[in-house]
């Protein structure tokens, strides 16, 4: 079956392919996510092959190998910068390859006599320096920005559903349930949802899974507004009437015809979401009050470069890392809007 | 009609009698053996150079809610400062820990091994001028056991655990506790309140006290204060007790004043400002970092590294033993070999502190020194897993059936995250996966006593003497807000305990303390990390010290008014105003850094 792609929609997108801006936005922020997918591939303490004794290894997506395999005198998981000291020593066929940046997020590379954090080196492969304790401030950064971007996006979808779902019912059915709902998000937009969760998380420590639970159960209201405002508006169009005429049911008409005439209004505001998503775990974990530690985070640097201020490298690269990612998302979403602009495509009779 | 007439007369007689009879022996006497003791021989440890005048300006973080020292909001610390001059009938001599005199004289020791008896000495004056009396030490109890001064536990401590005090005259006196207790000092000798002052205490009490200044025994009274901003502290010119043996040259500063700074880093710019004397640098990053400043490099400020000798707070990581986990000691035995505190000593804290050895390091004779902690060692590890059964996973964390050796670590302070991730990451090694969880530190604290951990990180604080009986015997094991969070029950270790409490021989008792500190040891559920066994100062040149810059027992080098240790130091006005013109006209000094370490304990020489 060939896909049929309704030609607004190559419209809209050939319109957003012309705003040069948030087109390449679009392009340089995907390329981040893809990349921080495989980060493991890129950064990593594991080497990505190794080969030794005539057998070859691929240590990164398996469970850890014991350093007693490749002839160390220990049983836990293998230091693969010190195997790779060892073979060059030896030179006896054996060799490995290393991530562009040999470290992990949590392993802390301390030294004698010296006390992190350690500025940028290239000798020891720390390109962004350590931080407090040592740990590598490029894989913290990457990985960091998995976790936020993930965390963002999953919270995104189920804000979404809920907000957009409940939204289209209180505006298609309007009525008392419209009413209760109108008054139920009243109140609910007036609990100071940060406060709330600065609460909870200081009497349980929350994990990722329940940090977007409370987050969703705080953060769908956004979105109802929008929708019932819309929906209200959709349920008196001739096309709906026309559906109702034939016999259609509520939720063939919601679900098929209202829903697809209100995605541009919904996929616009999804940018400024994701940012904002950003920004709220970035806060949190600034704060203490975000994911547990060692997870790897913005805020929790951000928080290390505003203490140790004379570790420059600590605070300019998040402050940089975070203008880059808010700054793409910001220029994509005023391209989606512009490409999407109800204006240019809806003709009202 | 006679007979009831004659009736009232013997009633009125009897009743007379029942009011007389104690009038009577109102003026009980002293038993005949009493041994008066006294104590004018040991060392004094102030400086003879020490000259009286100028000020000493500190930074409080907070106002006081209240200048009272009993009622709602009273616990401040600051309550301190008000508390340290108002003296005890006898006090500690901070380097021999002998008695030496306070209020009192001489003291004596009663046979029934809970009565002692005092006599005050004659000179000893109220700040109003009004003679200090036995009378008001008796109204220390009247007034403690008030309801109207809103403090239950005082009010329950002054009625259960001591007894009466009995008048013999103006200036002998007996405090008495509800049973006999080991070092009897520590317990009975109590402070006097001034009755003459407070008269009848009523409802009002909390209100009408608030802002009241209540004279006091000690060498200051607060003066001048501005609510939200500044109290100064004036020193009694012609104190009752400046030349006594143990107060002379002491207490040298004219003025005591401490303004409000609500920041630490606040109160850090301000001292290099020089509107603040002196400064706590205990933490690594202000000793090491922030001390490379301009007017430490040009000599103005001086740092002070002393080594103070006394109990060491219990930090550490509590095993709870009701945990499958936990509840086999070879797992506890292989938890301690998985934490590297050393190397976080080394590598993150620049080597400031030091492995605390036990829970009781620091009680003098009552510490056994010969416990050393377990060392990070991975082949132990290793052999106490595999004689338990256990197995390495996949991901090299042991495994035995369904369990894993992943435990939850509490903790609620920022800066420990540091010290924490570097355990955890050395855990990993040797097969022990710690999950940390950062909690408010009332949470925390919470979860802890409900005994809901796996591993709590966290400290006790100390007392003279070790306690024992609150953290590990099984009377408090297995219930919840109890200080036994470790959940030990051992019926060997109750039993050595037991006579621990109720032995009265102090050399027993040093024996039976040294034995259970081995059996705590050997049950394995604390895993001791740190101790700090110094203090490190900051100061401006013109406050001097003496050449021993501390005693055993300080707690802080400028405390102006702790009875025992406090108030040592002096203004120099002429290095005064020489520093002062060397600023202005740029001329520096000789950086100086003084490490004192006459009673660094000789564990960790």
């Amino acid at each position: 079956m060939k896909m049929r792609i309704n030609p607004l929609t190559i419209k809209k997108i050939n319109r957003f392919k012309s705003i040069r801006r948030g087109y390449y936005s679009f392009i340089l922020f995907s390329i981040m996510i893809l990349l921080s997918i495989f980060a493991e591939v890129m950064v990593n303490k594991r080497a990505l092959i190794v080969k030794y004794e005539g057998s070859i290894y691929f240590p990164i997506y398996r469970s850890m190998i014991p350093g007693t395999t490749f002839g160390f005198d220990y049983e836990y998981e293998t230091n693969y910068r010190d195997l790779k000291k060892k073979m060059q020593e030896q030179k006896n066929g054996n060799w490995l390859l290393m991530p562009p940046i040999p470290y992990d997020p949590f392993e802390n590379d301390l030294r004698e006599g010296e006390y992190p954090p350690y500025p940028p080196d290239i000798t020891t492969q720390h390109y962004l320096g350590t931080d407090t304790i040592g740990r590598d401030l490029t894989a913290r950064l990457v990985y960091g920005f998995r976790i936020c971007i993930f965390f963002s996006l999953i919270l995104l979808v189920l804000t979404y559903m809920i907000g957009v779902a409940i939204g289209c019912i209180m505006g298609y059915y309007g009525g008392k349930f419209d009413l209760i709902f109108q008054r139920v998000i009243e109140i609910w937009t007036n609990v100071p949802f940060l406060y709330v969760i600065i609460i909870i998380s200081s009497i349980i420590v929350p994990s990722f899974w329940i940090l977007i639970l409370i987050m969703t159960f705080f953060g769908w209201i956004s979105m109802t507004w929008t929708m019932r405002t819309i929906t209200y508006k959709e349920k008196e169009r001739e096309y709906t009437l026309a559906a109702k005429a034939m016999g259609a049911g509520d939720m063939r008409i919601i679900f098929r015809h209202i829903l697809p005439n209100t995605v541009s209004v919904i996929v616009s505001y999804i940018p400024f979401a994701i940012s904002s998503g950003i920004m709220v775990l970035t806060s949190l974990d600034y704060l203490g009050f975000g994911l547990p530690p060692p997870t790897p985070s913005w805020g929790e640097l951000l928080n290390q470069g505003w203490e140790n201020m004379h570790a420059w490298w600590i605070v300019a690269s998040v402050i940089v890392a975070m203008l880059v990612t808010l700054t793409c998302v910001t220029f994509i979403g005023e391209a989606i809007r512009e490409a999407f602009d109800p204006k240019r495509h809806t003709i009202y009779e | 009609m006679k007979q009831t007439l004659k009736l009232k007369w013997f009633g009125i007689i009897f009743l007379s009698f029942l009011i007389f009879l104690p009038l009577c022996s109102a003026n009980p006497s002293l038993p005949d053996n009493i041994k008066w003791l006294t104590n004018d021989t040991d060392p004094v440890y102030a400086s003879e150079n020490a000259q009286k005048g100028g000020t000493l300006r500190l930074s409080l973080l907070s106002f006081p809610m209240t200048f009272r020292t009993v009622g709602p909001d009273s616990n401040s610390s600051f309550r301190g400062y008000i508390l340290n001059n108002q003296l005890s009938l006898t006090d500690i001599h901070p380097n021999t820990l002998n008695v030496i005199p306070g209020l009192a004289t001489h003291w004596a020791f009663g046979d029934d091994k809970k009565t002692m008896y005092f006599k005050l000495n004659k000179n000893a004056q109220w700040s109003d001028g009004k003679d200090i009396t036995a009378s008001d030490f008796a109204y220390t109890l009247e007034f403690m056991r008030s309801k109207h001064i809103i403090a239950p536990w005082y009010n329950d401590y002054y009625t259960k655990e001591i007894e009466k005090v009995i008048i013999y005259d103006e200036d002998t006196l007996a405090v008495v506790s509800t049973k006999a207790v080991p070092d009897l000092h520590l317990k009975l000798s109590i402070q006097p309140t001034p009755s003459h002052f407070y008269k009848n205490l009523g409802k009002g009490f909390v209100r009408k006290y608030n802002w009241k200044i209540v004279p006091n025994t000690g060498p200051y009274q607060i003066g001048k204060f501005k609510k939200g901003k500044k109290i100064e502290f004036k020193r009694k010119k012609e104190w009752w007790g400046k030349d006594l043996r143990y107060f002379k040259n002491r207490f040298n500063v004219d003025k005591v004043l401490f303004k409000v700074v609500k920041d630490f880093n606040i109160q850090w710019e301000h001292f290099k400002k020089a509107k603040i004397d002196t400064f706590a640098v205990n933490l690594p990053k202000f000793w090491h970092e922030k001390c490379k400043t301009p007017v430490v490099d040009k000599g103005y400020v001086e740092k002070i590294w002393f080594f103070n000798d006394k109990e060491r707070s219990a930090n550490g990581m509590w095993l709870n033993e009701d945990k499958k986990i936990f509840a086999d000691k070879n797992l506890r035995y292989a938890f301690a070999h998985a934490m590297n505190i050393e190397k976080v000593i080394n590598l993150v804290l620049r080597n400031d502190y030091y492995r605390l050895e036990q829970h009781y390091v620091g009680y003098g004779k009552y510490s056994n020194d010969s416990i050393k902690a377990r060392r990070f060692d991975i082949e132990k590890v290793d052999k106490y897993m595999k004689a338990s059964g256990w197995q390495r996973g996949s991901d090299g964390i042991w495994t035995k059936g369904d369990l894993r050796f992943s435990v939850n670590v509490n903790y609620s302070f920022q800066e420990h995250t540091q010290r924490l991730v570097v355990l955890k990451e050395e855990a990993k090694k040797a097969g022990i996966e710690l999950n940390l969880l950062k909690l408010d530190p009332a949470a925390s604290f919470k979860k802890v006593l409900e005994k809901k951990h796996d591993v709590a990180w966290s400290a006790w604080s100390t007392a003279l003497r070790p306690q024992f009986w609150e953290h590990y015997h099984s009377a408090n094991a297995h219930k919840v807000q109890t200080n036994n969070i470790t959940n030990t029950d051992d019926p060997e270790l109750d039993k050595m305990i037991d006579m621990y409490r109720n032995s009265l021989d102090e050399k027993e008792r040093i024996d039976l303390a040294l034995k259970i500190q081995e059996k705590i040891y050997e049950i394995g559920s604390f895993v001791p990390t740190f101790m700090v066994p110094y203090i490190r100062q900051a100061c401006w040149r013109w406050m001097r010290l003496p050449e021993i810059p501390g005693t055993r027992r300080s707690d802080g080098l400028f405390d102006p008014f702790d009875s025992s240790y406090g108030g040592l130091f002096w203004f120099d006005k002429t290095i005064y105003d020489e520093t002062k013109k060397a600023m202005k006209t740029g001329r520096t000094f000789t950086p100086v850094t003084i490490i004192n370490e006459t009673y660094k304990m000789k564990t960790i020489r």
